[in-house]
Parts: C-alpha cells; sequence; structure tokens
C-alpha cells in the first residue's frame, strides 16, 4: 500500500538523510583510520560507540551536564581507551594475518558488550533533552539531529585538517603510505598506531554521545554501527578519508529515499545492493582505496 | 570366591535402586526456560524471569510440586529464535529437566515448539500471543496459551475510534509474527467497524530511525495511528513522531508501552499514548494486590503483565499436576485442557489446541504519569482523554 509522494517529502527524507549521512561519515572515518594505518577492519568500533554513548548518558544523568558539553569528554575518556587497548591488545595483530585481527577485535566487541551488559543492564536509557524540532516551511528539522550532524560535520572537517596540515597528520598518513619507508623516516610508528586507535575511537565517541540525545541506547547498540561504518567505509573506497564521508552521505541518503520510495524493510535491501554493483562497476571504491 | 560377587552384585544392585528411589523422592522437580535476558526484548524477557522465580518461590514455600521442591532452570537465548531453540534441546536432552516453560515472545515459542513437540513435553507458554502458534497443522499437542492472542492487541483503539466517529487509521508494525498478527487484527477490525485503513506498513526489527516512514504517514493525516510494537521502536517512533509533527487523533502502541520505562524514557511525551496490557495492577482479579505488593518487595520494582503472565503460567502448570497427579506428559495435557482457572492474572481457559479463550484484554491511556485503564467499560479506572492535542499545542 502506498502515498502519493509529494515533492516536499522527498525534501523531508533527503533532509533526514543528509543529517544521518554526515553522522555516519564521521564514525565510519574512524574505522577507516584504523584500515588505513594498521590493515585491521576494527569490528569493536560499533562497541567503542556504545561506550562513548555510556560515557554522555551518565554524565548527564548523573551531573545534569549538557548532554553536548561532554562530547569532547566522552571523545577524551575513548581516546583513552583507544590507546589501551591498542597498547595491551591490539599491536599484537598488526603485521599477522587478517583473520587474527577480525577475531581479536570480534573478541573485543563481545568483551564489551557483556561487560557493558552487566556494569549498565540491558535497560534502555535515554537522555531526554532536546526534543522536537524546528519547522521550516514544509520541513521539519529534528533538533537533535541537527545538532548532530553541525558538530559530526565540524569534527570531520577538523580530522581533515589535522590529517592533512599537523605533524602528527601527517605522520598518520605516511604510516597509511607506506609503514617501511615511515619507519626509516624516523617515525615511530607504534605511537602512530596508539594515536590513530585513539583518534579512532575517540571519533566512534563522538558519535556515540550524539547518538544518545538522538535515540535511547542500550549496550547492544553499536553493532548496527560496526556494520554501516564498514558499508560506507567499502562503498568510499577502504583506507581513503574523504571517500568515508562520501559514503556516508550516500548511505544516508539511499536508506532514507528507499524507506520512501519502496518501503522501510527494503530499505536494508537497497543498501546492500548497492555495495554489491560499487564492488562490480568499481572494486576500490568510489574515490579509490588506499594505494598498496 | 562365589558368595563375595553375589554380595556385590547384590549391594550394587540396592545402592542404585535406593540411590533412584531418593532421587524420585527428593530431588527437585526441575523446570527448563529460555529467556530473553538481553538483546531485544530483554526488558520484557526479564520480568517474566522474575514471575518464574516468584512462582518457584511461592510453590516452594507450600510444600513444592507433588512433594518435591521445584527449581528452574533458566538459560539466556538472547531474543534469538535459533539460540532458543539449541537451549531447549539442550534442557531436555542434556540437562534432562523434568519440564519445561515457554521462553518470552512469539517468535522464539514458534521456534522452540518444535523442540518440545518433538520430544513430548508440556510447555505452558506464558508470552506467546500469536494465533497461529497455536492453530498449526500438523497439530501442536502440548503447548498452551495463557494470554489473549495477538490479534486483539488492538482492539480497545480501534473500538473507542470507531465509537467516537473516527474515520481513517494507519497501521504500522514490526515485521515480526506476533506484531503482523496484532496489525493484522487490527486492520480487519477496523473494516469491520467501518474504518478506512490508509496506510499500512512493516518495518524490520531493530529499526530506530522511522523519518520516512512517517513522512509517508504524515502525508495521509490519519485520524488513528496503529502502531504493532515491541518496546525499543515505540520508544523511538513516538520521539521521531514529535519531530516531524504528526499528529493523529489517537496514537496506540502494543508491546512495550505499558512499561514503567516506557514513561521514564519519553516523559511527558508519551502522555495521551493508548496502550494495550494482558494485566494491570488495579484490576480486581482474586489475590492481585497482595502479589503486585510481594513483588515489589521481591524486586524492588513494579511488575509488568509480563511478569504476572509469568507467574500465572508457572502457576496454571503446577494446578495441572496437581490434577493430574503425576509428571508424566499425556495426564498433565489432559489436565490442562480441561483446567478452568482465575489467577491474578485473570482467567484461563483453553480449547482443544491449548489456545486461550477466557483471558481478557484492557486499554489503557498514560495520563499525569499514570497508565489509566479507560477500556473496555466495565473494567475502565477513567475517561479517555480525547483527542490528542498536537504536539506544538500541549
Amino acid at each position: 500500500m502506498n502515498v502519493l509522494i509529494t515533492p516536499a517529502m522527498v525534501g523531508q527524507v533527503i533532509i533526514s538523510g543528509l543529517l544521518s549521512g554526515v553522522l555516519y561519515g564521521m564514525v565510519a572515518l574512524g574505522l577507516a583510520l584504523i584500515f588505513g594505518v594498521m590493515r585491521i577492519i576494527n569490528v569493536a568500533h560499533g562497541p567503542l560507540l556504545m561506550l562513548g554513548a555510556y560515557t554522555t548518558f551518565f554524565l548527564y544523568s548523573a551531573f545534569g551536564l549538557n548532554p553536548y558539553l561532554t562530547v569532547p569528554v566522552s571523545m577524551a575518556v575513548l581516546f583513552v581507551v583507544g590507546v589501551l587497548l591498542e597498547r595491551t591488545l591490539v599491536f599484537r595483530v598488526v603485521d599477522a594475518p587478517e583473520l587474527s585481527s577480525l577475531l581479536l577485535t570480534f573478541g573485543i566487541s563481545i568483551a564489551l558488550v557483556n561487560a557493558a551488559q552487566l556494569a549498565f543492564t540491558s535497560d534502555l536509557r535515554a537522555v531526554e533533552f532536546l526534543t522536537g524540532s524546528w519547522i521550516l516551511g514544509p520541513f521539519a528539522f529534528s533538533k537533535s539531529r541537527v545538532i548532530a550532524f553541525v558538530f559530526a560535520a565540524a569534527l570531520t572537517a577538523g580530522a581533515f585538517v589535522f590529517l592533512k596540515s599537523t605533524r602528527l597528520g601527517k605522520a598518520i598518513r605516511a604510516t597509511s603510505q607506506s609503514r617501511e619507508v615511515a619507519m626509516v623516516c624516523g617515525i615511530d610508528v607504534g605511537a602512530i598506531h596508539r594515536l590513530t586507535f585513539g583518534l579512532a575511537s575517540a571519533l566512534a565517541a563522538a558519535g556515540g554521545a550524539l547518538i544518545a540525545v538522538i535515540v535511547a541506547i542500550q549496550p547492544e547498540m553499536g553493532q548496527i554501527w560496526t556494520f554501516k561504518s564498514f558499508l560506507v567505509i567499502v562503498l568510499g573506497g577502504a583506507g581513503n578519508y574523504p571517500g568515508a564521508l562520501l559514503g556516508g552521505m550516500l548511505l544516508g541518503l539511499v536508506e532514507q529515499l528507499a524507506s520512501l520510495f519502496l518501503t522501510t524493510q527494503l530499505s536494508e535491501v537497497v543498501a546492500y545492493v548497492l555495495l554489491v554493483l560499487v564492488l562490480l562497476v568499481r572494486p576500490t571504491g568510489l574515490l579509490g582505496g588506499r594505494q598498496t | 570366591m562365589k558368595r563375595p560377587a553375589i554380595l556385590a552384585v547384590g549391594i550394587t544392585a540396592l545402592g542404585v535402586l535406593g540411590a533412584s528411589l531418593l532421587a524420585s523422592a527428593q530431588g527437585p522437580v526441575r523446570i527448563g526456560a529460555s529467556l530473553s535476558l538481553t538483546g531485544t526484548y530483554a526488558k520484557l524477557g526479564k520480568n517474566q524471569h522474575e514471575g518464574y522465580q516468584l512462582c518457584q518461590k511461592d510453590l516452594n514455600a507450600k510444600g513444592g510440586i507433588l512433594g518435591r521442591k521445584v527449581e528452574f532452570v533458566v538459560y539466556d537465548d538472547q531474543s534469538m529464535p535459533p539460540t532458543g531453540v539449541r537451549l531447549y534441546e539442550k534442557l531436555i536432552t542434556e540437562d534432562k529437566v523434568d519440564a519445561v516453560m515457554g521462553p518470552y515472545s512469539s517468535p522464539i515459542t514458534e521456534a522452540v515448539a518444535n523442540v518440545t513437540e518433538k520430544y513430548k513435553k508440556v510447555m505452558v507458554s506464558p508470552l506467546a500471543a500469536t494465533t497461529s502458534i497455536f492453530k498449526k497443522e500438523p497439530r501442536r499437542k502440548y503447548i498452551f496459551m495463557v494470554i489473549s492472542p495477538a490479534e486483539v492487541y488492538l482492539e480497545g483503539l480501534i473500538d473507542m475510534a470507531a465509537k467516537r466517529g473516527l474515520k481513517t487509521v494507519v497501521i504500522v508494525n514490526e515485521d515480526t509474527l506476533f506484531s503482523k498478527a496484532a496489525a493484522a487484527g487490527a486492520a480487519d477490525l477496523a473494516k469491520k467497524k467501518g474504518m478506512q485503513v490508509v496506510f499500512q506498513e512493516a518495518y524490520p526489527k531493530g529499526n530506530t530511525d522511522f523519518s520516512a516512514l512517517l513522512t509517508k504517514i504524515k502525508a495521509t493525516n490519519p485520524d488513528v495511528i496503529a502502531a504493532a510494537t515491541y518496546f525499543d521502536d515505540a520508544v523511538a517512533m513516538t520521539r521521531q513522531m514529535r519531530e516531524l509533527n504528526v499528529n493523529p487523533k489517537m496514537y496506540g502502541v502494543t508491546v512495550g508501552g505499558d512499561l514503567p520505562e516506557f514513561y521514564d524514557t519519553l516523559k511527558g511525551n508519551a502522555e495521551y499514548i493508548y496502550g494495550a496490557t494482558q494485566w494491570e495492577p488495579v484490576l480486581s482479579y482474586p489475590g492481585n494486590k497482595e502479589w503486585f505488593e510481594a513483588y515489589k518487595a521481591e524486586f524492588k520494582h513494579e511488575p509488568s503483565y509480563h511478569s504476572a503472565a509469568g507467574y500465572a503460567g508457572c502457576v496454571i502448570y503446577a494446578e495441572g499436576v496437581k490434577r493430574a497427579g503425576s509428571l508424566e506428559p499425556d495426564k498433565v495435557r489432559e489436565a490442562l485442557l480441561k483446567l478452568e482457572m482465575r489467577t491474578m492474572f485473570g482467567d484461563y481457559k483453553v480449547d482443544q489446541d491449548g489456545f486461550q479463550l477466557a483471558h481478557k484484554m484492557v486499554t489503557f491511556q498514560w495520563q499525569k504519569e499514570k497508565k489509566i485503564v479507560v477500556w473496555p467499560d466495565d473494567l475502565a479506572q477513567g475517561k479517555v482523554q480525547f483527542p490528542t492535542p498536537a504536539w506544538n499545542a500541549r
């Protein structure tokens, strides 16, 4: 059963798609960074996002902090968690066959989700801070989603500037291009790996903090974000950083438009069909993958 | 040589006999179940688990079943039907439990019923509300229903809407067994009452973004939105209805809407929302008030109907065993088919398929942080606040 679709409705879902697309892009950028620099698919990316969401929830509910002020705190906390994870576990699998890193991060993911279930219970929690929307003509702009969009856009831009123009950022990109040459040039590759893992976790945490204001959270919220981020970086080109943003926007739009013109159920199918098409036509993703 | 050998055999035989006698006389009746302690249905599955736990405590306080203590063996199926199937297989074949009780939710019950039927185990399934689980070819013989079927969950909402002369209704549902049946029941009833179903769509389990769906719904400008939901989706949909300024005159959900957490999560946005429930503490069933207080004292929070149904299901099973005088599945089955019983949860009486006939569903509305039962008229506590005001007029 379908309704007559008007241009205003299309406009509304394009708005929704772009708003969530940038968020997808930011979260996926974290996954792309780790893949680019360390050649690891971090399955625990989503659960790290979940921890960021809980950090925001607890700061909000315990101290009444404005949840948007907790975004940097969540990022800092998860940066440290990320560095520690790299330091203790992940560094062991950097040069190992791909299966080892998949297994390890999968294990970390299970451990994090179960620890969260024990510590936080599986009750649904919500940061009931900003509900409602701004109405502009026929369009509604969800307040929490618009602010998440602004944060995500700013953080993504910040990450690009950092990678492009700072010494550390250049060192990260150098390591991602060729670890051996970077090492020869005097870059401490181990430190770069830790930094990368920390940064990626911080980006996930920012996503989690922003999502916590949009929807209710629970310990298993993260896994779907691992899948979405993976989809996004394959669409955009694995290890290609601007590609992550493009892939995120594309996924956001495709999901929403497919839900509008087809059904909500088919939107996921459409997203994965798109993935298959991209892999058939451009196996390295839309913007091309990391050079090998 | 000869005599000591015979003696040894004799002693061993006596020992085995003695041990088995002891076991049957004193070992507890072990009742197995898998429940959704984590995953999508965790909130509801945990309440059901607490219902079982309280039942175990109360049964044991009264001397157990057939003079034996009762002990629940519970595993976590993570809200996933395949896991449930594996766990019931394990409970029956490895743990060799004496009896089983149902898991949480229709999809999981549907899956595990194949296992319990295979091993001819009676399974009272307190939280399975989908008709097709019980009305199935080939017939399922050992499964028993406790709550009202999914098809009538939205009956109160549709009935009240029709009485107030509302004409158009939108029906959405999670694409799983129970929600589909609830949506289908609502659609049938709406048509019977002369209302027009202007839009109907399902969404996948775990969906939390309803922007596009609600954009379509908004375009049809319906009088009523009837949503066959579980919990997470009901919360997400309500928040986005406000964001997208979707304003029906009545909006009702099915499962999840009755949990105290629904209001805690949504705060004022939950006001005016209708929900369906199998049970409320205010209903005047025998021992209901006392049970409510005992539950609160035991678990430090209020029960939901999932807790109550879990408890009642366990009590009904125990009554069946008592009347059968045995744990033998075919005898218990006969007793449960004949049983007519009123618990603190309401009435129990099933047809030859174990399908529930007697239990009654009620509809409530969230009013000033409280659930007020508004339908049916003979059980209503208060008046309906109608119509639901627009989001920006609250």
